[in-house]
């Protein structure tokens, strides 16, 4: 064993040496058990760490955090001292983002309404999310209600005849696309308002799709 | 497109959705970014720092970001932006309860009292405890570079340490772990 190389196995992990000292430590590794050993565990340390799961806490923590948010004040929690006064400014996509948001968060309202029986499928879907009224249901983010609902589409389309599952999936695969060329428009232009309008409308007739698919499934059922 | 890719984009739509919406002073959408980021920010700053700890300063980096979501300006994920909130929120803390610097100087064993198991389905909680045991400095570097994917550079910076000393804390910690899992 060569301390010197030794403890240098790291860099060399890493790819931080440079070319002269990696192929030195390279000869040496050709010829050291030990060394080609701890390198060997280095490797299996660095995967496991890569490997590792974040858990949550064992507590819901977040009552703490609410009553640290400041005061309630009407609907919402108001801002502390100089905070409140100030201006907020956001960019294009921050805005739409935020109506999407709240259009797939109706589609997800929508699906949780149909999961309890055809009766609420007729409920019409909100425009806009209620205030202070989180559904038990919807813990998550926006993403699981879309998950939800593609999920939900996933499991309806044998209720389905074969002629309406092959139309939606066209058209669907029709909305990915525009969707999709939204999106690399945006990346060359982010504050293109057309491009982001465009994109937010095609998110929508998505959402709309999913909806109505499942509302019909259910229907069948 | 793919319907994971898709997945992922609209993620990152509504989370960006919500970090706007919870800048403008909604506390609803504050609480999805919250159960969407805590057990990220949970698990580092548990790993950062005692596990009797973590709930406080977990519920500190998130009273935090509230303040200072009014200075996000979404040049970054939000995720991204919370995660550097919390690692300053722990090293700051780390600071005020006066660890020195001295504490980054290696042990001779620092794993010399956690039992060694052969390699099981529990590994990764082995390697916690494992984790858990080292030394302050070469743990708190090991997680960053290893753990989370901060470069050396970046580490020394936060740490107020030159690259080399994150370096040889990297390579100390890697090995004491490394010898833990031998056993």
């Amino acid at each position: 064993m060569n301390d010197q190389w030794m403890n240098r196995l790291s860099e060399y992990l890493d790819g931080e040496l440079d070319s002269t000292e990696r192929a030195a430590i390279e000869e040496h590794l050709a010829t050291c058990g030990q060394c080609y050993a701890a390198l060997a565990d280095l490797r299996q340390v660095v995967a496991q760490a890569k490997s590792l799961e974040d858990t949550p806490p064992a507590t819901d923590l977040w009552p703490g955090i609410r009553a640290g948010l400041t005061p309630a004040r009407g609907a919402g929690v108001s801002r502390p001292g100089p905070a409140r006064s100030r201006r907020f400014s956001f960019t294009v996509p921050q805005l739409l983002a935020a109506s999407i948001a709240l259009i797939l968060l109706s589609g997800g309202s929508a699906w949780l309404a149909l999961r309890q029986g055809p009766t609420n499928t007729a409920e019409p879907v909100a425009v806009t999310r209620p205030q202070n009224s989180r559904d038990a249901s919807w813990t998550g983010s926006t993403d699981i209600a879309i998950g939800e609902l593609q999920a939900a589409l996933t499991q309806n389309e044998k209720r389905l005849d074969s002629a309406t599952v092959r139309i939606v999936r066209k058209n669907l695969a029709i909305i990915d696309r525009a969707i999709a060329e939204a999106r690399m428009a945006l990346r060359s232009d982010p504050g293109n308002a057309y491009l982001n309008l465009h994109l937010a409308d095609t998110m929508r007739r998505k959402v709309e799709l999913l909806r109505r698919v499942n509302e019909l499934a259910a229907a069948r059922s | 497109m793919p319907r994971q890719v898709l997945e992922d984009n609209l993620t990152a739509d509504s989370i960006a959705a919500d970090s706007a919406l919870a800048a403008s002073g909604d506390a609803t959408a504050f609480e999805r970014l919250y159960r969407t980021h805590v057990a990220r920010v949970h698990t580092l700053v548990r790993r950062m720092l005692d596990a009797d700890e973590a709930d406080d300063v977990t519920q500190d980096v998130f009273i935090r970001a509230w303040q200072k979501l009014a200075t996000f300006r979404g040049e970054s994920a939000f995720g991204t932006w919370l995660h550097r909130l919390a690692v300053n929120v722990v090293l700051a803390r780390r600071k005020s309860v006066g660890i020195e610097r001295g504490r980054f100087i290696a042990d001779e064993d620092p794993l010399g009292k956690v039992s060694g198991r052969p390699h099981t389905p529990e590994l990764s909680l082995d390697f916690e405890a494992a984790l858990a045991r080292l030394p302050e400095g070469a743990r708190q570097v090991f997680i960053l570079h290893d753990v989370e994917g901060y470069r050396h550079e970046e580490i020394a910076r936060m740490l107020g340490v030159v690259p080399g000393t994150s370096k040889s804390q990297l390579h100390h910690a890697r090995m004491a772990l490394r010898r833990h899992l031998d056993q």
